[in-house]
């Protein structure tokens, strides 16, 4: 057969959210391959322009709906960072401890939709009923289920209710327990690692190279993960490591993952632990100073970036957002050539792709 | 009494019947006309034609009961699967009996759509592969007996007909021709490589799937049911021949396209399945054919591996059959569930390089079992 | 650094034996505990817990229409709608376009005197998007809020009456951590009581000790956002009285200025100017003052109009 362009069209039933990617095939075997963005741009820059510091807070929630307690962070902390405020101890665990929490339910979202391509429902079911748990645990604290709009620039935006650390002590020893499930489930099955071992190879210069970042370049080998080497809230307190792998295949990316979920429950456990009594939450000046102001955190899916800058109004001049889907996106050249039409799902279903922030 | 028996005295029953009728109205016209009335009575009640709507009697028979199970089938799949996957499986239609009713009302559902056919379409081909598909399938049924009372295709001596796994299986292989004329037919690209790989993965497990075939027949030393089942009074097939139940079982899977080898039906990267330009009731059809030939699975591994309608007299031998077949069925259905999908490539080298030379070895056991004089 | 543990992989004889176990495992314990995990949902409902953020709820008594939280919206779902109720006469109260809400909590969390609340009714589909749009009056519950644990804290404030003071500064004399300071009135000569709030201990000295029950002690409910605090220019004050009418927290005073009388023809003297005089601790930052005075005389340094 000649050499064709087919499109894994806008409108696909497995693509997780809305994109394009073009890949050139030979028969089966891939030649080319070129990621097209930007279905799903919304314009949030701009918005954000005419919106209030306060008023940007639920709209940083909805940058990344899969992970959106660590968006609403990475604002606060951007715009901490521009107003020189210093965050109560009490507020940095908490935040802690929520965050992990978001990241284990992002993590377990990605485990449903990756089983779901691989044509394992099972899979999909049993990580939606767990991340039920995680959900469920934030809701009583936030009071809403995907969109918390939780923190607030210069602390959360409440205390806990009762009963909150029984509860989330109680979810980690449960999760702890179901991911060794989850290895009879995936890793038993000689099909599941069939279609995942040795598919997908990134090789660590080329990561590096690329600027991926996130679970897929600690899958290649490279130790980097901002929550170890620029530390922000009270991590530097928290004894945890950061997870490699050697390989860089889908497998690889996959045991990253499932791995980083159980470090979660550690880190949950500590921040509960040491959490102090106090304050949660410092007054917040309405106007910005003239400056700039920069905050970078360890995302599920990666490095995100936010720079703002402030013109002494109450309103920001200009918001920047780095995702790191949309950087992550464009080493699909490098993974999918050479590899069949059929591996196209799980090599893109192991970059965890959340397109609401690649297209802002 | 056997099936055939059953219902000719059920048709000779209907048509003496409707000759009382017809006779006493023939006696109230003039004499020609009075005549010809006679003779269509006689033709009526003359043993070739009756025996002829008795052997439709029985088909219907056959399918209605073998339909039913079917829609039992679908209701144990879709229970099992809710139990496995932590939720109720149908619950509120039919509540008292669980859901059955459930069935029913996805049949009508599918009855009310509006049937679309693609204006590029091929006409012909695409009216005529659901035909192909739907009725080789339900001719299968005629071939696999329930028990030697309860067949369509024997002889008066309920001693069967001496080709009838042979027929099973032929009509079982047509489906892949209806499946790329489907596919073809459909205009549309995906539809084409969808249908091209389901072809290629069924024919490539056809071969292991008759290699083992042929050592159960090797064994039993006919080609006919009743000598299959027979040979396994003393132990079941499935007994011996262990690598060659596990192979059969495999290949099956395959060819009724169920997980985890559904790749042309479920494809979540490029295909939507060659069945995507079927609506209504036309692919309410395919996915009762498909159930169907899971049925006819099930009911030839039973039949050729583990013994058939052999079992305590205490349940007659249908309902044994019946039995094992369900057995069978919830096996495949928990299998189906926990496994991932297999690539296509991945699918065919399982198919040529694993269990093609498991099935030689397979029946090499056979030859060695028969000549030893075991059986 | 940890590198991931390798785990015994598949191998040929587990090739789908451990999957298998496993969702074997899941039927039998679904079977034994009888149910499984499913809520059905129009039979059985959720159970939310109090700090869901659904439906809003308004108290009419408590809420002074500020329209701090028409303000905040990200979205402008929020409108002030004038309303005459039997009891509490001409007021203006919120109304709610839930087709455009986000539900993010921040006019409850905005509103000086937690009038607003999200209770827990998220089913709110219809097939009218007019019937989305919430009027005030559906949205009104004045008893909800005795029902739910108050989530924010309390503290008391000495609030000014300025129509009473007449200026004898004995609360600046009283007050321990001299949070007090008597200030005078631009034009007026007259003097009051400016308080630093972020000092004060909530003694109550102050209010003992003034002789004309000026000072009082409030409690009012915290509020963790800056809110803009109005500028006065006097130049351009006419004395027209809007911003003390359009106040909703009674914060501005008008107070007349001796020796402004314009001389009228016949020897008689005129009234005197008025100005407007801020009590900026009851102020509650809604930015009603800046819109309604049309001679610039009020500014909100740093806030677009």
């Amino acid at each position: 057969m000649a050499e064709m362009w087919i499109n894994m069209g806008p409108q696909h039933p497995m693509t997780h959210g809305l994109w394009n990617l073009r890949i050139k095939v030979d028969g089966e075997t891939i030649t080319d391959a070129e990621p097209e963005v930007g279905y799903l741009h919304r314009g949030i820059e701009k918005i954000c322009e005419n919106r209030t510091y306060t008023q940007i807070l639920p709209i940083a929630d909805r940058l990344c709906y899969g992970a959106s307690l660590s968006w609403n962070h990475l604002y606060c902390r951007t715009v901490e960072d521009l107003m020189g405020i210093e965050v109560p101890e009490r507020a940095q665990y908490l935040r802690v401890a929520a965050l992990e929490m978001q990241r284990i339910a992002s993590h377990l979202m990605w485990l449903a939709a990756y089983a779901a391509d691989l044509g394992m429902m099972i899979g999909f079911i049993y990580a939606m009923r767990d991340r039920e748990i995680f959900i469920d645990l934030l809701q009583s604290l936030t009071g809403s289920r995907i969109t918390y709009n939780f923190c607030r620039i210069g602390g959360v935006a409440h205390d806990v209710p009762p009963d909150f650390e029984r509860d989330s002590l109680r979810a980690c020893d449960y999760m702890e327990k179901k991911i060794r499930e989850y290895y009879d489930l995936y890793e038993g099955s000689k099909v599941f690692m069939m279609r995942n071992v040795g598919v997908g190879v990134l090789t660590k210069e080329d990561a590096m190279n690329l600027g991926v970042t996130g679970p897929p370049l600690r899958a290649s080998g490279v130790r980097y993960d901002l929550r170890k080497d620029m530390p922000y809230e009270s991590y530097p307190e928290i004894d945890f490591q950061p997870i490699t792998h050697p390989d860089g295949d889908c497998y690889a990316r996959y045991c990253v993952r499932m791995e980083e979920m159980l470090e979660s429950c550690k880190i949950i456990r500590q921040a509960l632990q040491r959490m102090p009594k106090g304050k949660w939450r410092v007054l917040a000046p309405r106007n910005a100073p003239i400056g700039t102001g920069l905050g970078r955190v360890e995302d599920p899916r990666g490095e995100g970036m936010m720079y703002v800058v402030g013109d002494g109004t109450d309103r920001p001049y200009r918001l920047k957002i780095r995702s790191p889907i949309f950087v992550t996106v464009s080493a699909a050249k490098r993974m999918l050539v050479g590899y069949k039409v059929a591996d196209v799902v799980a090599i893109m279903g192991g970059l965890d792709m959340c397109i609401g922030e690649a297209d802002r | 009494m056997n099936l055939y028996e059953f219902s000719y005295g059920i048709i000779h029953w209907l048509v003496d019947l409707v000759n009382h009728l017809w006779y006493w109205l023939g006696s109230w016209l003039p004499g020609g006309l009075g005549d010809f009335f006679d003779d269509v009575g006689n033709f009526a009640a003359s043993h070739s034609n009756i025996s002829v709507f008795a052997i439709v009697l029985e088909a219907i028979i056959m399918f209605v009961i073998i339909l039913v199970n079917v829609l039992n089938f679908i209701w144990i799949d879709r229970k099992f699967m809710g139990r496995m996957f932590d939720f109720y499986g149908p619950y509120y239609v039919g509540y008292r009996i669980g859901g059955w009713l459930q069935n029913l009302a996805d049949g009508m559902k599918l009855f009310v759509k509006e049937i679309i056919v693609p204006a590029k379409a091929d006409r012909f081909g695409y009216l005529l592969a659901p035909v192909i598909f739907v009725g080789s399938s339900i001719a299968i049924l005629a071939a696999i007996p329930l028990s030697p009372k309860f067949a369509i295709l024997t002889s008066p001596t309920d001693t069967g007909v001496p080709a009838g796994v042979l027929f099973a299986f032929a009509m079982f292989a047509i489906a892949p021709f209806s499946i790329l004329v489907a596919g073809w037919a459909s205009n549309n690209k995906y539809t084409l490589i969808g249908g091209m790989r389901s072809a290629a993965q069924m024919m490539s497990y056809e071969i292991p799937l008759l290699l083992c075939v042929a050592s159960v027949v090797v064994l039993a030393g006919g080609f006919s049911f009743f000598e299959v089942v027979e040979a396994q009074r003393t132990v079941w097939f499935a007994i011996p021949l262990v690598i060659g139940f596990v192979v059969f079982i495999i290949c099956m899977f395959a060819e009724v396209e169920v997980q985890p080898f559904d790749l042309p039906e479920a494809e979540a990267e490029l295909v939507e399945g060659w069945t995507t330009e079927y609506s209504g009731m036309r692919f309410g059809l395919f996915m009762m054919t498909s159930y169907l030939r899971g049925y006819c699975a099930g009911a030839l591994i039973t039949a050729l591996f583990l013994g058939g309608w052999i079992g305590p007299s205490f349940i007659p031998g249908p309902i044994w059959f019946l039995i094992k077949a369900y057995i069978v069925f919830v096996i495949v259905e928990w299998a189906r569930w926990s496994l991932p999908r297999v690539r296509i490539d991945q699918l065919l080298n399982i198919g040529w390089k694993r269990l093609m030379p498991l099935a030689i070895v397979n029946l090499m056991i056979a030859v060695a079992l028969k000549s030893l004089g075991w059986f | 650094m940890a590198e991931a543990k390798k785990r015994p992989v598949g191998d040929a004889t587990g090739i789908a034996v451990r999957p298998i176990k496993r969702t074997g495992a899941q039927v039998v314990r679904s079977l034994i505990l009888g149910k499984p995990n499913t809520i059905l949902y129009p039979y059985q409902k959720l159970n939310l817990p109090p700090s869901y953020r659904g439906k809003h709820i308004l108290d009419f008594k408590r809420c002074i229409g500020c329209s701090n939280c028409v303000q905040i919206c990200p979205n402008d779902c929020m409108w002030m709608q004038k309303l005459e109720d039997p009891e509490l006469g001409k007021i203006e109260r919120p109304g709610i376009d839930m087709g455009r809400c986000l539900f993010c909590g921040l006019c409850v969390e905005v509103c000086p005197t937690v009038a607003l609340h999200e209770g827990v009714q998220f089913e709110l589909a219809d097939r009218d998007r007019a019937k989305i749009k919430f009027d005030p009056r559906d949205l009104r519950d004045d008893h909800y809020a005795d029902t739910v644990k108050e989530e924010r804290q309390k503290r008391l404030i000495p609030v000014l009456d300025l129509d009473k003071c007449s200026g004898c500064e004995k609360c600046a004399g009283e007050c321990p951590e001299m949070c007090i300071a008597m200030m005078s009135i631009e034009g007026t000569g007259k003097k009051k009581p400016e308080i630093a709030l972020a000092r004060c201990k909530e003694e109550g000295k102050c209010t003992v000790v003034c002789p004309d029950k000026a000072l009082q002690m409030k409690e009012v409910w915290e509020s963790y956002f800056e809110m803009p605090e109005p500028k006065f220019v006097l130049k351009n004050c006419t004395g027209c009285g809007a911003c003390a009418r359009a106040c909703p927290a009674d914060a501005i005073y008008m107070m007349d200025m001796p020796g402004t009388e314009k001389a009228l023809p016949g020897g008689k003297k005129g009234k005197p100017k008025k100005r407007a005089v801020f009590v900026l601790e009851k102020c509650v930052g809604c930015g009603k003052c800046f819109r309604s005075c049309k001679f610039k005389a009020i500014e909100m340094p740093g806030v677009r109009k």
